[in-house]
């Protein structure tokens, strides 16, 4: 099992526990999953979110069989081209997670595509969450929106040659995101640490839709409990390869495992 | 449907997986605050159908219920029908579905009455309030007086959020419903959902001076160290296993929670029987 969707390190307005490589290790072996994506939670508030990568680098340095480090970089600041070549080729990072809203720059920016377009080059899957934090409980010293399902539209548009992760949202199926035929490249997964697979059965939804192989385990621990996503796939009412599929070999395929 | 496995039969290989915490002997699970759905709603049926199905599938034994008209402030027809209609739910499923009484307090005495007759005649087992007057308000307090007569919570929805203007101006805090509980010592009240109203942290703390109120569980935010922290801070007998519709998040949450299985059986179902046993009858 393969979680695409982990952090480690500090979060500015909340006490994460779990968060060293050797804590997450614990609680991943606890629930079976062999492997996650780590990115740093630290860099979603850094200024140079390059010292957030460097940490990350040193921390799994011991345990890069089981976690899999994305880069997080904000385009509008200084220097990203060199920071992206270093954690990929230096840092051996798999892939690249950016935060638009929180580091104040617009999905299209001619910057951000330009660092997407580098990270497609370099075979690197941009992760991008919808959210870090539900809006109605952060601290008074911010007011960063959820990406809106339009934006995501916009850069899946804007750069059909990247691998796109869309994480931490729902209500997809609502949108053109998660519908049939909608148009738009396939080249998006969704990750279902906030999707259930009961009642409005959202998982499987997506399934009919975009097909199996664009859905994806995460979490999102440890701001999230691993639970809700492994009950979410546990319950879902569809074949065994299926489930296999979301649980690892999709992330397999993507991260080219 | 394919792969579809009964009651009791998900939840037992949900226990049984290796990605499970140990909730393998929980006892009854009550969910302490669920709703159904209001009937102008095209799909209501299959959806409340759905809800059951989740239920099914998670296995949860029993599901405290009720049922909200999307139109603020509530009308006396809005509650009326949602009791209503609550009430056929709890004959649909029997002893399964436990319906909460839904009512305006800016009714007054019909409002009471409400309550008093769907308490008695027809075995509601607590009062649903949501965002029509604070808990603290006046208006409020008779609801929360006959409450305490009959021995049954009252289920407060509630959320504190520190920056959005607020979009419900009327909206409960965890601190209002403090202050509520100091005041009407002899009322269980339940703070809706730890996970669906804004800052946890700063709600949980609210309520830990107000030994006689209750806080529930559901809610579709799915941080971790939510449950360990009301744990920890009001103590495993005032926090009540819910899901709001939020199921499998709900679920996820209380079995991931790093807790004693003694702490966790009390969550899932014996705080709130514990609840259910001092209504009058």
């Amino acid at each position: 099992m393969i979680d695409i969707n982990a952090y480690l390190g500090h979060f500015a307005f909340r006490q994460l526990r779990h968060n060293t490589a050797e804590a997450l290790l614990r609680l991943m072996d606890s629930r079976r999953i062999d492997r996650a994506v780590v990115s740093s939670a630290a860099a979603i508030t850094y200024r140079n979110a390059q010292s957030a990568n460097e940490e990350l680098a040193a921390e799994i340095k011991s345990h890069r069989d089981r976690l899999i480090p994305f880069a997080v970089l904000n385009p509008a600041y200084a220097g990203w081209r060199h920071d992206l070549r270093v954690c990929s080729e230096e840092f051996g990072m798999r892939g690249l997670r950016i935060y638009p809203h929180w580091h104040a720059y617009k999905v299209d920016d001619a910057v951000c595509l330009e660092l997407v377009r580098e990270a497609a080059a370099r075979k690197m899957p941009v992760s991008i969450p919808f959210r870090v934090e539900d809006r109605r409980q952060q601290s008074w010293l911010v007011d960063i929106p959820d990406m809106t399902q339009q934006e995501a539209i916009r850069i899946a548009r804007a750069v059909p040659e990247a691998q796109f992760i869309f994480g931490n949202g729902s209500g997809f199926t609502g949108s053109e995101l998660g519908r049939k035929n909608n148009g738009l490249p396939a080249n998006y997964s969704i990750e279902i640490s906030l999707l259930s697979s009961l009642a409005g059965n959202e998982v499987g939804q997506i399934i009919e839709n975009l097909g199996a192989e664009r859905v994806l385990f995460g979490t999102g621990m440890p701001f999230h409990y691993a639970d809700g996503a492994l009950v979410s796939l546990q319950a879902l009412d569809a074949p065994a390869a299926t489930k296999s599929k979301i649980a690892e070999g999709n992330a397999r395929r993507l991260l080219g495992l | 449907m394919p792969n579809q496995m009964d009651r009791r039969t998900l939840f037992k290989a949900l226990a049984a997986s290796p990605a499970s915490t140990a909730w393998s002997a929980p006892g009854k699970v009550i969910d302490a605050h669920n709703h159904f759905n209001f009937h102008a709603r095209p799909t209501w049926a299959d959806d409340d159908r759905k809800v059951m199905e989740a239920a099914d599938r998670l296995g949860i034994d029993q599901l405290c219920c009720s049922i909200l008209p999307p139109e603020r402030p509530t009308t006396m027809e809005g509650f009326r029908l949602c009791n209503q209609w609550m009430a056929e739910a709890m004959k649909r499923y029997p002893e399964r579905v436990l319906g909460y009484v839904f009512v305006n307090p800016g009714y007054g005495q019909a409002a009471v009455d409400e309550v008093r007759r769907y308490v008695e005649e027809h075995g509601f087992i607590g009062v649903k309030l949501y965002n029509d007057f604070r808990v603290t308000d006046p208006q409020t307090a008779p609801i929360l007086e006959l409450a305490a007569k009959l021995r049954i919570p009252v289920l407060q929805h509630a959320g504190h959020t520190t920056w959005l203007p607020a979009p419900q101006p009327n909206i409960s805090d965890a601190g209002h419903i403090a202050e509520a509980a100091r005041r009407f010592p002899e009322t269980m009240l339940i703070c809706a959902h730890i996970c669906g109203g804004g800052d946890w942290e700063w709600s949980i703390k609210a309520l830990r001076d107000a030994p006689t109120a209750y806080f529930d569980t559901s809610g579709s935010v799915a941080d971790e160290g939510t449950v360990e922290f009301a744990v920890k801070t009001l103590g495993a007998d005032r926090v009540l296993f819910a899901c709001d519709l939020s199921m499998t998040t709900s679920v996820g949450r209380v079995r991931g929670a790093a807790i004693s299985e003694t702490d966790r059986r009390k969550l899932l179902g014996e705080n709130m029987q514990r609840i259910l046993a001092r209504r009058i009858r």
